[in-house]
């Protein structure tokens, strides 16, 4: 830690661990569920743990991306935050509206529209606290008036991410209307936006772990972030094949989004070539890890098994089965949960005391467990997926007829589900070990390890 | 490339695709009136749409193949189901399906009158969105369009009058005295020897040795009205339980069905089933509207 501001990240950091940790009891009653009978019908239904898990995810997965910023930008810009102040006042209320979100959701309070659930006071506080987030990184940069390609893409992404929240405060008459609306937030953010997100960290990243050089990284940026936008927008078409638009739209969603594995293929490239040709040898492996590991894990959930399903032609049986809930988990995860195990892992060792920047072996345990246990999670949700498409939207056999016979995968689901559990288990307890470290001392193993450009 | 080429490129490529998502989006907003039928968008089916929101039914089902995947995909259940069996399926799930025996069950919601029938608005108006015909086959919620596939033989033979919990296939539910008419007449219609679900769908269209008997109370209406009919029945109820007691008083259309004036499906139920039982049968099958 160079600048005493960055410690504000580490609270960031603290709520988003706690929240994943929850999100994933909420993971794990969910597929009980799927094995059924349900003790909890009427008290703990399927619909309460499953909107909950999700929102969980976006909730944590957003304070990972501002505490995540919190520490980039002092370090890219070379100065402190702003504003200190702000950005707790900003977790406070940011915090108290993810809970109270979730206490809501206890009682079905809620907007009933899938991933966008939140209420509408607390669709508010969402946008105050971005607007608070976005004046704080922005007078950083602008007081100290060093503004770097990497931070420029993570702003901008940061930026429409809130921007793209708009359509989602709305109300539409027109339930297909409602539908294509949802869109623009959702698909925007995944595989627009927070792609963005994901490249200015996977370059800061890149440049701070391998020495790549920060020109070759910035050209590689632009390319990535000007793909992701080519197939990503008019890609936003593979969820408008059956919910009553124009027919148009299918060709142009099945060209357009099977071009969109392109952008992260290149990720990939640009992730393993920084490595291969590092000039210096940062000594936080775990944290290579993880940063590559997120660019790989993407290529798979996000590319392959994205563009798996996403011509109209196979889309028609897949739409709406467990194949959706596959490719849901393993691009999420890939995408945006190690990426800020990445950043995480990177800053750890300056935010918490008495932690070497060598790994320890309980980090790898947490990283290769809960590889090894989403990649499990992702094929039990395939297979059980391509039993479904089979008995029940081609054979015709009863959708409650046809879920007694792939019972075998949920068991399957809760078994590598489990496994995850406990790779994210170590890695909370991993992160809450040590006290954190509040000031910029001696001891941090950051300010001995050779400056970067 | 240069930097600079580089950059122009992310802002080209992303200014070009934008300007044609947004004029794509103005045409659609121009067909979405006629493709989604906006003109019956009525209060009630606006209504519909709100408590289906409200109660979080996306969270465990999926409507256009979007939601959960807990439970059954309802984009076309009005064409599946009429709205008398909707209504009471509603009003209790418990009364239809069983949580033992599949392993999963619908919570009673606790919708009142006015809920359910908005409800059921707003399904009516799912259903005849123009979405380019999905989903290809129906999805049916329990039981199959495949003669056989839901039970095994041996259940087959045991089923029928007096048959035990334990031979009734898995997209039935064990039925008491007490039960709704209709759900005894959807479990008979599973488990009557020869079982009805063996030649007859209720899905539309998936006609398999006899027709689908998808919409059948408003076909019954149109044949009884017609010059062709000869039958005795004079109401919907009427002409089902003759084409169940003596099908070939009135033969369905088509080759594969009957020949020289006799249908090829069974006239032993007059016999095998009580009156009691065809009244079931009757109820269940007239709210295939
Ligand atoms: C907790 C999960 C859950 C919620 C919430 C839920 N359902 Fe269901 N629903 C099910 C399941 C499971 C089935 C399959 C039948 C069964 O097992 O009860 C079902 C079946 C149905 C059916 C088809 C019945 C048939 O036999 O054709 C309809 C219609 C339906 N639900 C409507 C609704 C509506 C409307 C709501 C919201 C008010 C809703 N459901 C909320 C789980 C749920
Ligand atoms: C072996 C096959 C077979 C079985 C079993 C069978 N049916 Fe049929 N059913 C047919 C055929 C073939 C027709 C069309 C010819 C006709 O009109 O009778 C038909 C016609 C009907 C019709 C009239 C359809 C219309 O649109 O006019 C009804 C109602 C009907 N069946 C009900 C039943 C019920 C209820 C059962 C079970 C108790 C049953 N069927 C069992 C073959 C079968
Ligand atoms: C980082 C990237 C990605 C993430 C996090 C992600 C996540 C998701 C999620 C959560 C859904 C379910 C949404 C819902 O139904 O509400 C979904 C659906 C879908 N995704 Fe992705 N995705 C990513 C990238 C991609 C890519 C690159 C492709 C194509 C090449 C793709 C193709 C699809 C398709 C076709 C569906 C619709 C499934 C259906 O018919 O139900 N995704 N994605
Ligand atoms: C213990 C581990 C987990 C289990 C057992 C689990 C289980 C589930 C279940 C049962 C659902 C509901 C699917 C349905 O609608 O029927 C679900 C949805 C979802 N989960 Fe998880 N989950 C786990 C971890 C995660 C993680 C780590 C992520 C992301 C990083 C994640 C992201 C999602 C998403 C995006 C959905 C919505 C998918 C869709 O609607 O297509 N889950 N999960
Ligand atoms: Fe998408």
């Amino acid at each position: 830690m160079r600048y005493k501001s960055q410690s504000v990240a580490y609270w960031y950091f603290a709520v988003a661990m706690a929240l994943f940790g929850l999100q994933l009891v909420f993971g794990l009653l969910s597929a009980a569920k799927y094995l059924g009978p349900d003790p909890l019908l009427y008290i703990l239904p399927f619909d309460v743990t499953k909107v909950i898990h999700t929102n969980l995810l976006i909730v944590w997965v957003l304070t990972g991306f501002m505490g995540a910023t919190y520490w980039m930008v002092p370090d890219e810009s070379r100065t402190e935050l702003y504003s200190t102040r702000l950005a707790y006042i900003q977790l406070g209320l940011w915090t108290a509206m993810g809970v109270t979100a979730i206490i809501g959701y206890l009682f079905r309070y809620g907007t009933g529209n899938k991933l966008l659930e939140q209420p509408l006071p607390h669709k508010i506080v969402i946008v105050i606290c971005m607007l608070i987030f976005l004046y704080n990184i922005g007078m950083t940069i602008k007081k100290s008036g060093r503004f770097t390609t990497t931070e420029g893409v993570l702003l901008l992404g940061l930026a429409s991410a809130a921007v793209l929240y708009i359509p989602a405060l709305l109300h539409y008459e027109n339930y297909t209307v409602s539908i294509y609306y949802r869109w623009w937030t959702i698909h925007l953010w995944v595989e627009g936006v927070w792609e963005m997100i994901q490249g200015g960290f996977l370059a800061y990243l890149l440049i701070r772990l391998s020495g790549a050089d920060r020109e070759v990284m910035d050209k590689w940026l632009y390319v990535i972030v000007g793909l992701v936008f080519i197939a990503g927008i008019l890609g936003t078409a593979h969820h408008y094949y059956w919910v009553g638009v124009p027919s148009y739209w299918l060709p142009i969603g099945g060209f357009f989004s099977a071009l969109e594995p392109v952008a992260l293929v290149g990720m990939a490239m640009y992730a393993y070539y920084a490595m291969r040709r590092s000039g210096l040898a940062h000594p936080n492996n775990l944290a290579l890890h993880w940063t590559i590991g997120s660019a790989v894990f993407t290529l798979f959930g996000a590319g392959l098994l994205g563009f798996a399903h996403t011509f109209p032609s196979v889309n028609k049986w897949t739409h709406g089965t467990l194949i959706t809930a596959m490719h849901g988990h393993a691009a999420f995860y890939g995408a945006y949960a190690m990426i800020i195990m990445a950043m995480i892992t990177y800053a750890l060792p300056s935010l918490t005391r008495g932690r070497s920047e060598d790994s320890n072996s309980l980090g790898y345990w947490a990283f290769w467990l809960q590889l090894a246990g989403m990649f499990g999670m992702t094929l039990s949700f395939a297979t059980a997926g391509i039993g479904q498409v089979y008995l029940e939207r081609i054979l015709g056999l009863g959708y409650l007829d046809t879920q007694l016979k792939i019972q075998i995968h949920f068991l399957m689901l809760v078994a590598t589900g489990s496994i995850f559990a406990v790779g994210v288990g170590l890695f909370i307890y991993d992160f809450f070990r040590l006290p954190p470290r509040l000031s910029v001392d001696r001891d941090d193993p950051a300010l001995s390890t050779q400056a970067v450009r | 490339m240069n930097r600079r080429q580089t950059r122009l490129f992310a802002i080209g490529s992303t200014a070009l695709a934008t300007i044609v998502f947004v004029g794509l989006t103005i045409d659609s907003h121009r067909q979405f009136p006629e493709l989604t039928n906006a003109d019956t968008i009525t209060p009630a089916v606006t209504r519909g749409k709100d408590v289906w929101h409200e109660y979080n039914c996306i969270n465990c089902h999926t409507l256009f193949g979007e939601g959960a995947y807990y439970a059954p995909d309802l984009t076309k259940i009005a064409q599946h189901r009429g709205e008398p069996y909707l209504t009471a399926f509603l009003k209790d799930p418990s009364q239809f399906y069983d949580e033992q025996r599949h392993r999963r069950l619908m919570p009673n919601q606790d919708l009142d009158d006015e809920e359910i029938a908005s409800l059921i608005a707003f399904f009516e108006w799912v259903a005849n969105v123009d979405n380019q015909g999905w989903p290809p086959r129906p999805i049916l919620v329990a039981g199959s369009s495949i003669p056989g596939t839901s039970m095994t033989l041996a259940q087959q033979d045991a089923s029928g009058p007096g048959s035990t919990d334990e031979t009734l296939p898995p997209g039935s539910r064990p039925v008491s005295e007490e039960d709704d008419p209709v759900a005894l007449g959807d479990a008979l219609f599973n488990s009557a020897t020869p079982t009805c679900s063996a030649c007859h769908s209720i899905a539309p269209g998936v006609n398999l040795a006899g027709p689908s008997l998808a919409g059948i109370a408003s076909r019954a209406e149109q044949i009884i009205g017609s010059e062709e009919y000869q039958g005795d029945a004079d109401s919907v109820e009427a002409y089902i339980r003759e084409s169940i007691v003596a099908p070939s008083a009135y033969l369905f259309p088509g080759e594969m069905y009957s020949a020289n004036g006799t249908s090829f499906m069974p006239t032993t139920y007059a016999e095998s089933l009580t009156s009691e039982q065809v009244d079931q049968l009757v109820a269940y099958l007239s709210t295939f509207k």
